[in-house]
């Protein structure tokens, strides 16, 4: 059987320098900035609010509601972020959001500050051998772990299938691994997620 | 000592510590502040610095000298950064800035470390020691977003020689920094004395000290005695509070006895609290940890109605006791409080008192947003957080950023 390896992802911080008081600066700089800091404001903070009911778990969307633009607000609060497999093509859809529902380019808003995520990806030392011991390592591992195999490894791989249905589908536990891959990390925290896949790994 | 906080954090997060510090063991860390005792920033490095070592990187501390004279200088450097207002820099201020500097240079030793944090400005001089091949960073814990512009050219001089900053929040990064620019928010220590786990008997005891009613309801600030605090707000606020609710008012805090206008603003606030014996005023001792922990647990509601600030971990605090809090929609303070999950964030003394009142009168709303505000506490801002943030901080440096 193939090996699975545990991994977490950590980052920190770093200000891009780019801050923007419109709109209009704002798009821009959402064109212009690295993938980092897209990844910071959409992944970093899906991670950071996930356990908590926020109306607006993407620091771009709070930007929108405090600013007085609704519409944007939602639309950026629905971007599906298990349906995306790079940040360039996320990108562009936020892009276009803007452009399509954007008014008043040019009215003074509180600043926004681009931010990005200075990553890091570790090698836990967990391996899984079998079911048994995924099940196992996902008791074991934190909720840093579940992210990066089931949220940000999409990025990685460039593919729609997190790391654990990959696994899944290689050692022929199709159901398991379509059932994992249909977990709704959007709306779910990452503590109900660990019971759900410990669930699924179970039955 | 790591695995004392294992009970706080999520399940694997010290084996993941372990593992970012695989990479750095043997580098040689040194921080360098202007006091052992006494305010935030010694009280996170008395906890970092040990943490780093049994992590396996070699980290010392050391406390720059100076006397009457210099602190008046870095005093008045501190607050003409935080705030513009008052007498600019002097000449004389400066020489005695760089006379101070130079004699620290000579007695501390830089040399044999990989990395030197330099906090605040007080040490900021010392980049003069730097050597090739050593990576500086100037760790700002003040909020320099306005300050009075001949002092922080002063200070921009020496900032832009280091190779990296770290602020708090990215509101307050000046625009004249021009070297990589870290977001690392301070941190709780679970351990201390100031938030470790009480005794409910205890915290009655301590409450019912100092003469507060632990049956009726308990409304805290903790903060020292500081007009940029707003004393005067929270008991405006806290007397629309009383026409509808039968409740108690504590201001805890303390001011040194080098501190005139902490004096003059203790006194303004006996003399606003009147003869009003639910409003209890504290001017406790700098080192009263215990008491201000079983205060802040005691409390219904606690307030940070704060003008201005550093970043206000008191709200960390309070929210790690599980306490809902009503805080400044300013700076730090809207960093830690998400509206109406973790808490209130409040732009006037009418809102403030709308939403004591709230939480006071629903007991539900209270607990719910007293777990929310815990958790986001545990997630975000306790000291395991931060070493993770210096860590890949100290990668990134020494393996390019």
């Amino acid at each position: 059987m193939p090996e699975f390896r545990f991994r977490s992802e950590l980052w920190t911080a770093q200000y891009t320098g780019i801050k923007a008081s419109t709109l209009g600066t704002f798009l821009k700089a959402l064109r212009e900035v690295d993938d980092d800091t897209i990844y910071y404001h959409l992944y970093r903070n899906l991670f950071e609010y996930h356990f908590l009911p926020t109306d607006y778990w993407n620091s771009f969307s709070y930007w929108f509601a405090e600013n007085g633009f609704p519409v944007l607000a939602e639309k950026f609060l629905a971007l599906d972020l298990m349906e995306c497999v790079c940040i360039p093509d996320i990108r562009e859809e936020m892009v276009r959001i803007v452009e399509r529902e954007g008014h008043s380019f040019d009215k003074l808003c509180k600043p926004f500050y681009f931010i990005r995520a200075v990553r890091r990806i570790v090698d836990l030392g967990e391996v899984a051998r079998d079911i048994k011991e995924l099940k196992e390592g996902v008791r074991k591992v934190g909720v840093h772990s579940l992210f990066y195999h089931l949220v940000t490894s999409r990025l990685v791989h460039r593919s729609p299938i997190n790391d654990f249905s990959r696994w899944l589908l290689e050692v022929g536990e199709e159901r398991k691994a379509e059932e994992i891959n249909r977990l709704d990390l959007m709306s779910t925290d990452l503590y109900q997620v660990k019971e759900k896949l410990i669930e699924i790994l179970e039955s | 000592m790591l695995e004392e906080y294992e009970r706080f954090t999520d399940p694997g997060t010290i084996k993941e510590l372990e593992l970012l510090a695989k990479d750095l063991k043997g580098v040689r860390v040194l921080h360098v502040n202007s006091t052992k005792e006494g305010g935030g920033v010694a009280e996170i490095l008395h906890r970092l610095v040990p943490l780093m070592n049994e992590l396996g990187i070699e980290c010392h501390w050391e406390v720059i000298r100076g006397d009457e004279e210099f602190f008046r200088v870095t005093k008045k450097l501190h607050n003409l950064l935080h705030m513009p207002g008052g007498k600019t820099l002097e000449p004389s201020d400066v020489v005695t800035y760089m006379r101070y500097t130079f004699e620290n240079a000579a007695h501390i030793d830089t040399d044999p470390y990989d990395i030197v944090f330099v906090h605040d400005p007080q040490p900021l001089g010392l980049i003069v020691k730097k050597k090739k091949g050593q990576r500086w960073v100037w760790r700002c814990h003040i909020d320099v977003s306005s300050p009075e512009e001949e002092a922080w050219k002063f200070v921009e001089t020496f900032v832009n020689s280091y190779d990296a900053t770290v602020f708090h929040i990215p509101e307050f990064v000046r625009e004249g920094v021009k070297v990589p620019t870290f977001i690392i928010p301070p941190s709780i220590d679970p351990l201390h004395e100031k938030n470790v786990e009480l005794e409910e008997e205890f915290v009655r005891s301590v409450v019912e000290r100092f003469g507060i009613d632990p049956e009726r309801p308990i409304i805290l600030q903790v903060s020292r005695f500081d007009r940029l605090k707003d004393p005067f707000g929270v008991i405006e606020a806290y007397r629309i509070v009383r026409k509808r609710i039968d409740c108690q008012l504590v201001l805890a805090g303390s001011f040194a006895s080098d501190d005139p206008e902490g004096e003059e603003v203790y006194s303004e606030v006996l003399k606003a609290k009147g003869e009003d014996p639910d409003i209890h005023v504290l001017n406790l001792p700098p080192d009263s940890h215990i008491e201000i922990n079983a205060l802040q647990r005691g409390a219904d509601v606690v307030v940070q109605k704060s003008v201005r600030e550093g970043f206000g971990l008191t709200v960390s605090e309070a929210m790690w006791k599980g306490k809902p809090v009503v805080g400044s929609n300013i700076g730090g303070i809207r960093r830690q409080i998400i509206n109406g999950v973790t808490g209130y964030l409040v732009n006037s003394t009418e809102g403030t008192a709308f939403r004591i009142k709230q939480l006071l009168l629903d007991e539900d709303l209270k607990r719910r947003l007293g777990r929310n505000a815990k958790e986001r506490v545990r997630r975000s801002f306790l000291i395991t957080r931060h070493l993770k943030d210096y860590l890949i901080l100290i990668h990134s440096l020494l393996k390019g950023l």
